[in-house]
């Protein structure tokens, strides 16, 4: 297994307006789980194809080990791939396909290999069978099975890996998947538009949009500290909230209402940090303070997560935002007392949180913003924390 | 109560499958169990025309001869059409161009075919032929059986790899990149590409390809027709001439019939035999 580096790797299609991929960096440990997450279209298969050598290299290097594989061919590149769909070779049996990719090996260690990863994956009675014979998933961890046993694998590639599974299977499957990534300390880049899944899988997920790296992090950090407004709603579950607002004066105003803590009061802008106050000193060390733009007066957007916000009926609508409540949805009960999402209006746009439902009504509420957890950015980037 | 209306609805189809098939065929097994002189006299002989017809040697050279040049045809078409299919570019502008000029031997009259290869292969004025002949060797279909069959091998070569190779090509283009990607990857060579990836994915277009090009060859008649007539000899001459010969020149409606009869099991025993061959190779992976 290797190390991957990436150095302003860029990729435009022959023809193409614009760039699929500019300008990305990025470094995977050797051993690492790494996701990268991303909605269609975000230029995450030509990522793994670049990777993999089947697209020509671009502009921007590749590492393995240190080592640059531009101008590697595929297989040299000791690259294996899981696809969206099973791939195997039909006419083989399951013991056929696995033993494949070690077919330069010698018989006696073959069959060693092939037996131990077989039974972890739980083909054991499978193996003399055919694709045809099998059952989706087990197709599919066969492909696994194939990507994982080549003897001198550098990276394993999954593409989606489970897209093709029902629901039931889906959380088994990645089970497996990670046990055995973390045994064989394989490097591996997983890629989804599933958020679920890159946050369980992976030890870092890269956010990719249009082409970019937007946040990369791990999975707490992505949560606690986006370093991107659409890193902030994209992730999460639901996403973050966000409203329009403005700094002026280095207070945080909401139209021309100074946004306060529970007591009212003016925000000093050394208050505005995110991260700062709560979030884990891993989750800080993430975000790259370069990326994010000085505080500044000017517009800009407030996002908070839902489960930092909170609406309440019990106090004076005048002291907070004023919000309409539209329905309640009870997740789960803690100590006998509900939890789960507000949906309610501020402003003709819709937000939610996620807090205990006590005897939460539709109609005229507060909300209640944590002001140290709020995270602002200006033309999607994260505002710098003052000093 | 049911209603029971819905047959007429039937009835239509029951009227075209009547007048399309089980009627001539019915017609062509009565004559093959009667002797007929005349429209009034008739006599019932019951198997005595298979009888005769299985012991006839000039049925059972044809029938030998037609097992060989279908043999033949099938074991060049088959894997020239695949080699032809995978030389054909999968996407750009020329694909279009490629996939029309293929068809076209497909798209001419089968008299016309053998009407092309007759001029061509002549020794005298042909291209083909007298360019063999410059080369030292005498050719001479209308003269020499082997050369007569090497000619007509050539022409259902020409005239049908086409088809073989569209199918192919059609059921290359079908399986999806990944298959090729992830062969790419695990560093499998050219043939194993070939061997592992696609001709297990091209099997059912392949079946198709064998059974049409098998019923087909079998029945051939036209192009030997115009190109050999049969000949020189007997050597060129298939089931369906002989039976042409038969009923038409002889009129000959007995054994002729009983010899249709029996050609028309032969196509369909063959076709069985292959088919069922096929899925109880598949029977054995299916489930």
């Amino acid at each position: 297994m290797a190390e991957l580096r990436l150095d302003a790797l860029s990729f435009a299609y022959p023809g193409a307006d614009a760039a699929t991929l500019s300008d990305l960096t990025l470094t995977v440990e050797r051993g690492e789980a790494h996701a990268l997450l991303g909605s269609s279209g975000a230029g995450k298969t030509t990522l793994l194809n670049l990777l993999s050598g089947l697209l020509p290299a671009a502009p921007g290097q590749i590492y393995f080990d240190g080592r640059d594989v531009g101008a590697r061919a595929p297989y040299e590149r000791r690259v294996t791939q899981v696809f969206q769909f099973p791939v195997l070779y039909d006419a083989m049996t399951v013991a056929e396909n696995l033993a494949f990719p070690m077919r330069k090996l010698p018989v006696a260690e073959r069959q060693g290999r092939l037996r131990d990863v077989a039974e972890r994956l739980g083909l054991g009675a499978a193996l003399e069978r055919k694709p045809r014979q099998l059952t989706l998933v087990e197709k599919q961890l066969t492909a696994i099975g194939k990507a994982l046993l080549r003897p001198d694998v550098a990276l394993v590639l999954l593409d989606e890996p489970l897209t093709a599974a029902e629901p039931e299977h889906k959380w088994r499957l990645r089970q497996t998947l990670k046990a055995l990534q973390h045994e064989l300390e394989a490097t591996m880049i997983y890629v989804t538009h599933d958020q679920t899944e890159a946050l369980t899988f992976a030890d870092r997920v890269s956010v990719l949009h249009e082409g970019r790296i937007l946040q990369t992090g791990t999975p707490a950090a992505l949560v606690a500290d986006p370093a991107h407004e659409h890193v902030g709603y994209f992730v999460g579950s639901p996403g973050m909230n966000l409203l329009d607002g403005e700094i002026r004066g280095g207070a945080l105003m909401i139209g021309a209402q100074t946004i306060g803590v529970q007591a009212a009061g003016t925000l000093e802008s050394g208050a505005l940090d995110a991260g700062a106050a709560t979030g884990s000193d891993q989750a800080r060390a993430d975000v790259a303070e370069s990326e994010r733009v000085a505080l500044s007066d000017g517009n800009c957007r407030i996002g908070f997560r839902p489960e930092w916000a909170r609406i309440t009926q019990e106090v004076p609508a005048e002291t907070s935002l004023s919000v309409e409540v539209l329905r309640t949805r009870t997740l789960a009960t803690d100590r006998g007392e509900a939890v789960g999402l507000v949906t309610a209006v501020f402003q003709g746009r819709e937000i939610v949180t996620r807090q205990p439902l006590g005897r939460l009504a539709p109609g005229r509420a507060a909300l209640q913003l944590d002001a140290d957890r709020l995270c602002l950015f200006r033309d999607g980037r994260r505002l710098k924390r003052a000093g | 109560m049911q209603d029971n209306r819905a047959w007429l609805g039937v009835l239509p189809v029951l009227l075209i499958v009547a007048f399309s098939a089980v009627i001539p065929l019915m017609t062509v097994v009565n004559y093959s169990v009667q002797d007929i002189f005349d429209v009034n006299t008739r006599i019932f002989v019951g198997f005595d025309w298979y009888r005769e017809t299985l012991r006839d040697p000039r049925f059972l050279d044809a029938l030998l001869r037609q097992l060989a040049f279908s043999g033949t045809v099938l074991a060049i078409e088959i894997p020239l059409g695949i080699l032809v299919a995978r030389a054909i570019p999968r996407e750009g502008r020329w694909v279009g161009l490629v996939l029309v000029l293929l068809a076209v031997p497909l798209l001419i009259p089968w008299n016309v075919v053998g009407t092309i290869w007759q001029l061509f292969a002549r020794p005298d004025i042909g291209l083909f032929g007298q360019a063999v002949n410059d080369l030292g060797i005498a050719f001479n279909y209308t003269a020499e059986p082997l050369h007569a069959w090497i000619t007509l091998v050539m022409m259902d070569v020409w005239h049908w790899t086409s088809l073989v190779a569209l199918l192919a090509f059609s059921g290359l283009t079908a399986i999806p990149l990944p298959c090729y990607q992830a062969a790419l990857m695990d560093g499998a060579s050219p043939w194993q590409v070939f061997r592992h990836v696609e001709l297990p994915r091209l099997v059912p277009v392949l079946v198709i390809a064998v059974l049409l090009r098998l019923m087909d060859s079998f029945m051939i008649y036209t192009e030997p027709f115009v190109l050999t007539g049969g000949g020189p000899g007997n050597s060129t001459t298939f089931l369906s001439q002989y039976l042409t010969t038969m009923a038409v020149g002889q009129f000959d409606l007995g054994p002729a019939a009983a010899f249709s009869v029996l050609y028309f099991l032969v196509v369909l025993l063959l076709c069985w035999l292959f088919y069922t061959s096929v899925l109880a190779r598949d029977g054995e992976v299916g489930s």
